[in-house]
C-alpha cells in the first residue's frame, strides 16, 4: 500500500540579498533533501532544536511557501506541481494548526464566520446549513454552541486552539500539519488538546505531521519520529525504537536534554554543546561534527547518508556503535537519593502509625 | 475543557458598540455635536443665511452683536463690503467642508488602497513606495501653487491638490499598517485554507487595517482643512465672491486693526473646526484602536 504523504528530496534554500542591487549573496538552507512517508491516520513527529528547519518543512508540505526542489505527493496527487487554482482546491485535503493561538485567528472575525469560511469556500456546506455545520464542529472540537457568535479575543488561549482545530478540521483534510500546537499552552491545557488532536485522529483518520521540540509529547502522540538536524534529517524510526536505542549521537542528545521527573538521572545530563551552526555555512562533512562527542576526521569530510540499521535509518558512520553505548535508562539511586528516600519512608510511616 | 468548566463565568458577554463607547468621553461628546452642529450649517446654509452672502451693502465694517455699536440685523456684522458675515460663514464653511471631505476622501481612498497593495504583493511595493517618495517631496502648498497655474483658480484645482497631497501620507501609514498585518500567522492560516487573493484581501487584510486607517484619516481631515484655508488664504482658491473660510480670513486682513472681527471670526471658525476634528479623530482611535482596547 502506498502512503498518505510521499516527500521525496524536499529542499527550500531562501536566497540571502544584500545592497542597493539586491544581489544574492547565498543561500540560507533549511531544509535540504527531506524525504519520509506518511499513512493514514498515522502520526509521524519532526522533532529538533529551535531554527532547523522543522516548521519550514510543515509550510513547504502544503506548499504555504514553494520548496526550492523535491515533490509532495499527497494521495497520488504530486502538490508541487499543481497550478493555483487546483492547489486552493487541494487546500482541503491538507490543514494546519499552527502553534500561535493569539496570532492564527483572524481577530474581526468571530468564530462562526472563520469556520463557516472553509466550508462555504470548499462547497461543503451551503447558507442554509452553515451554522448548523458550524455548530457540529464547534461541539466535535470541545467548544458551546453560544461560542460560534465570539471574536478571538474573548477566548483564552486553549479554547483558541481549540477554534485553530475546529477550523483544520472544517473540511475534512487527509492529512494536517501541527506546527508546534500546545507550546504555547500550559501543561494542562496541552494534554487537552493534545487528546483533542488524538480523538480526531481516531474518528476521521487524519493523518498528522506532528511539528514539536518537545519530546514527552511527541513520546506520547507520535507512530514515528523523524529527528531534523540543521535542515536534514539525521533519523527516523518507530517512536518506541527511537526513545529505546536512539543511533544518532545527536538524537541520543536531544533524549538526554529532555527534562525527566526522576532526581536519579539529574547527574547523568550530558547536554549538546555549542550552538546550532548557521545554515548559511553549514559545515562540511556530518553538519553534526562540530558538536558531536564521537566525531572523527572522516566525520569532518565525508557526509554519512541514511541508512537502514535495525529498523531505523541514520545518518551516521557509527550508528551500530551509537546504540551499543546508549546508556541504560534507568540507574539504581544514589545514595544520597537513598537515604532522603528512607528518612520521607519513616515519616510517612510513623504518620500512619496512629490510624494503625 | 469540560461542560463544566464552560458554564456560569463563561456566559457570553455583550461588548458595546463602538460609537456609544465613544460618547462616553465627555470632549468627544462635544467635539461631535460640534462637528454635527458644524455639518448640519453647511447642509442647510441657504435656509439658515439671513442675507445674501455675496451682496454687497452700504453698511461696511458693521461690528458684531456684542459690540457697543452692534445689531441683530447682523449679528456678526459685515466685512469691509457690506456683506453679511454670519451668511458668509455658513456658506464658508459649506465651501471648506466639502473641500476637506472629497479632498481627503479622494487622497485617502487612493492612498490607502496603494499602501495595502504594497503591503499585499511584496513584488510591487518598491514601485508604489518610490512612487510615494516622489510624491512627498512637494509641499502641498507649491503643489496647489502649480495646479493653480495650470487649471486656473477655483476649488477644483485645491481638491486636487490636497488630494494628492494625502496620497503619499495615507499610502505610507497603510503599508505600515498593513506591513505588520500580514506578518500575521492568521495571513498564512488563510492561505492554507485556499482562499483566493481577493478574499485574503477583503476579509483578512482589509478587515484588519481598516479602523487603523479611519482614524489615520480622520486626524488628517484636521490639516487638510487647515492647508485648504492656507490656500485660500494665498488666493489660490474659490474665487471671489464665493465664501471660503481661508479666503474670508484673508479679506479681513486689510481691517485687522479698526474692524477685527473680519479676519477673527473666520480664523476662529477655521480653529476649531480643525480642533474638534483632531480631538474627535483622537478619541477614535482609543475606542477602535485594537492595541488600545484591553
Amino acid at each position: 500500500m502506498s502512503a498518505l504523504l510521499e516527500v521525496r528530496n524536499l529542499t527550500k534554500h531562501f536566497p540571502v540579498r544584500r545592497g542597493v542591487l539586491r544581489r544574492t549573496v547565498g543561500h540560507v538552507q533549511a531544509v535540504t533533501d527531506v524525504s519520509f512517508d506518511v499513512h493514514a491516520g498515522e502520526t509521524l513527529a519532526v522533532v529538533g532544536e529551535s531554527g532547523c528547519g522543522k516548521s519550514t518543512i510543515g509550510r513547504a508540505l502544503l506548499r504555504l511557501i514553494a520548496p526550492t526542489a523535491g515533490t509532495v505527493t499527497l494521495d497520488g496527487t504530486e502538490v508541487t506541481a499543481l497550478p493555483d487554482p487546483a492547489l486552493r482546491e487541494m487546500r482541503r485535503h491538507m490543514q494546519i494548526i499552527f502553534q500561535d493561538p493569539f496570532g492564527s485567528l483572524n481577530p474581526r472575525m468571530s468564530v462562526a464566520e472563520t469556520l463557516a469560511e472553509p466550508l462555504l469556500l470548499h462547497g461543503l456546506a451551503t447558507s442554509a446549513n452553515v451554522r448548523q455545520k458550524v455548530a457540529e464542529l464547534l461541539e466535535t472540537c470541545g467548544l458551546q454552541p453560544w461560542h460560534a457568535a465570539r471574536f478571538p479575543h474573548e477566548f483564552s488561549g486553549g479554547q483558541r486552539q481549540r477554534v485553530g482545530v475546529a477550523r483544520a478540521l472544517a473540511t475534512r483534510p487527509r492529512l494536517i500539519v501541527c506546527d508546534e500546537p500546545v507550546s504555547a499552552l500550559d501543561v494542562s491545557v496541552q494534554a487537552q488538546i493534545v487528546n483533542l488532536l488524538q480523538d480526531l485522529q481516531a474518528s476521521f483518520g487524519i493523518a498528522y505531521v506532528f511539528i514539536s521540540h518537545d519530546l514527552a509529547v511527541v513520546r506520547h502522540m507520535a507512530d514515528r519520529v523523524a529527528v531534523v538536524y540543521l535542515g536534514r534529517v539525521v533519523e527516523e524510526a518507530p517512536t518506541a525504537t527511537l526513545f529505546a536505542t536512539p543511533r544518532h549521537p545527536y538524537t541520543r542528545s536531544l533524549i538526554a536534554a529532555a527534562p525527566r521527573p526522576d532526581p536519579g538521572l539529574r547527574s547523568d545530563r550530558q547536554p549538546v554543546r555549542g550552538d546550532l551552526p548557521s545554515a548559511l555555512a553549514p559545515p562540511p562533512g556530518c553538519a553534526f561534527h562540530p558538536r558531536c562527542p564521537m566525531a572523527e576526521a572522516r566525520c569532518r569530510t565525508e557526509r554519512p547518508a541514511l541508512r537502514a540499521v535495525g529498523g531505523t535509518s541514520v545518518a551516521c558512520h557509527f550508528a551500530e556503535a551509537v546504540a551499543e553505548s546508549t546508556t541504560p535508562a534507568e540507574r539504581p539511586p544514589s545514595d544520597r537519593l537513598r537515604r532522603r528516600l528512607d528518612i520521607l519512608q519513616a515519616a510517612r510511616e510513623s504518620r500512619e502509625d496512629p490510624h494503625a | 475543557m469540560s461542560a463544566a468548566e464552560t458554564d456560569a463565568a463563561d456566559t457570553p458577554a455583550p461588548t458595546r458598540a463602538w460609537y456609544l463607547r465613544l460618547m462616553r468621553d465627555p470632549s468627544a461628546l462635544v467635539a461631535a455635536l460640534f462637528l454635527l452642529a458644524v455639518c448640519v450649517v453647511a447642509v442647510a446654509a441657504p435656509v439658515l443665511s439671513p442675507h445674501d452672502p455675496f451682496a454687497s451693502s452700504r453698511s461696511v465694517m458693521v461690528p458684531p452683536v456684542w459690540a457697543e455699536t452692534g445689531s441683530w440685523t447682523h449679528p456678526l456684522g459685515t466685512d469691509g463690503q457690506g456683506r453679511d458675515i454670519l451668511s458668509r460663514i455658513f456658506w464658508g464653511t459649506r465651501l471648506t467642508l466639502v473641500i476637506g471631505l472629497v479632498s481627503v476622501g479622494i487622497g485617502g481612498f487612493l492612498g490607502s488602497l496603494l499602501g495595502l497593495l504594497a503591503a499585499f504583493r511584496p513584488g510591487l511595493d518598491p514601485w508604489v513606495m518610490r512612487l510615494v517618495d516622489v510624491m512627498l517631496s512637494f509641499p502641498a502648498i507649491l503643489l496647489g501653487l502649480a495646479l493653480v497655474a495650470v487649471l486656473g483658480p477655483g476649488a477644483g484645482p485645491v481638491i486636487v491638490a490636497l488630494a494628492i497631497a494625502t496620497v503619499p501620507d495615507c499610502a505610507r501609514i497603510a503599508r505600515s499598517i498593513a506591513v505588520s498585518v500580514m506578518n500575521q500567522e492568521y495571513i498564512e492560516a488563510g492561505r492554507a485554507l485556499g482562499l483566493p487573493a481577493r478574499q485574503l484581501f477583503l476579509r483578512y487584510l482589509l478587515r484588519n487595517c481598516v479602523s487603523s486607517i479611519m482614524i489615520f484619516i480622520s486626524l488628517r481631515f484636521g490639516q487638510v482643512i487647515l492647508i485648504g484655508a492656507a490656500l485660500s488664504f494665498l488666493g489660490l482658491g474659490a474665487r471671489p465672491p464665493t465664501a471660503e473660510l481661508g479666503m474670508m480670513a484673508a479679506q479681513g486682513r486689510d481691517f485687522l486693526l479698526f474692524a477685527p472681527h473680519i479676519a477673527v471670526i473666520p480664523s476662529v471658525m477655521i480653529f476649531l473646526i480643525v480642533l474638534t476634528a483632531n480631538v474627535l479623530g483622537d478619541a477614535l482611535r482609543d475606542v477602535l484602536d485594537p492595541r488600545l482596547r484591553s
